[in-house]
């Protein structure tokens, strides 16, 4: 049997492979937010998304005039 | 500028183009729930389809995201055909069209680990979940750490909501 090392093929390991360093991430998941987001259909999710990224737009205007102000 | 899933992708379907939804925007459609700002594809290489994605862009002043104004780009069939990734900007949003993508190849090498769905009153294709975390893994960008673990969260959900019904 051969010495050589065996290649690093992580990236081609089954998709629930468990890696430590993606495990560690996995801790801080909001899984109810996940759970609500399985309820929905693909067409809500992208609403959803939609509704969520409009949000995030709001506030990074309201940051950009609250720094021109200061 | 976020993601314009809304305009793009009927845009792409309107005109024929063969594509497949990978990304964040596939990540959405699989239930994530972080932001993405850009909408990014695996298109077909064959001469029809890149004739049908120059044509779907042809009004949309499409441009090398990131390149410095003035550059002689056109976006035409021939330069569809001499690239192959094309990272743009255009009047819809930024958009992301990917000849080939690392861990999954060009289109008909992805094509089997697809599924089709409805969203914005079209049909599109979107890679699977289990590709998508794959295709994440294989760009191996510390960035995707998070979106990965987000991705196999959703996985295990969706395993355990498969049990609970088969119970």
């Amino acid at each position: 049997m051969s010495d050589e090392a065996v290649p690093y093929t992580r990236e081609l390991a089954p998709p629930d492979f468990v890696d430590p360093v993606i495990e560690f991430y996995k801790k801080d998941i909001d899984r109810t937010l996940l759970r609500e987001n399985l309820k929905l259909t693909v067409a809500e999710r992208f609403e959803k998304y939609e509704k969520f990224a409009e949000y995030a737009r709001e506030l990074r205007e309201a940051g950009r005039r609250a720094r021109k102000q200061a | 500028m976020d993601s314009n899933f809304r305009e793009i992708l009927p845009t792409l379907v309107a005109h024929r183009v063969k594509f497949i939804l990978i990304g964040g925007g596939a990540a959405i459609a699989h239930g994530a729930s972080r932001l993405t700002y850009d909408v990014d594809v695996v298109y077909a290489r064959d001469p029809q389809n890149i004739a049908c994605l120059a044509s779907a862009l042809a009004d949309k002043t499409p441009y090398p995201r990131g390149a410095p104004p003035g550059l002689p780009f056109q976006w035409d069939e021939r330069t569809i055909a001499s690239g192959l990734n094309f990272t743009l900007t255009t009047s819809m949003g930024d958009l992301d069209l990917l000849g080939e993508v690392v861990g999954g190849g060009a289109y008909e090498q992805l094509l089997p680990y697809t599924e089709q769905w409805e969203a914005f009153g079209i049909k599109c294709r979107i890679v699977t979940l289990e590709k998508l975390i794959q295709l994440k893994r294989a760009a191996g960008r510390p960035k995707d750490m998070d979106a990965i673990a987000e991705l196999q969260g959703i996985l295990e959900e969706r395993r355990k909501l498969k049990t609970k019904g088969a119970k």
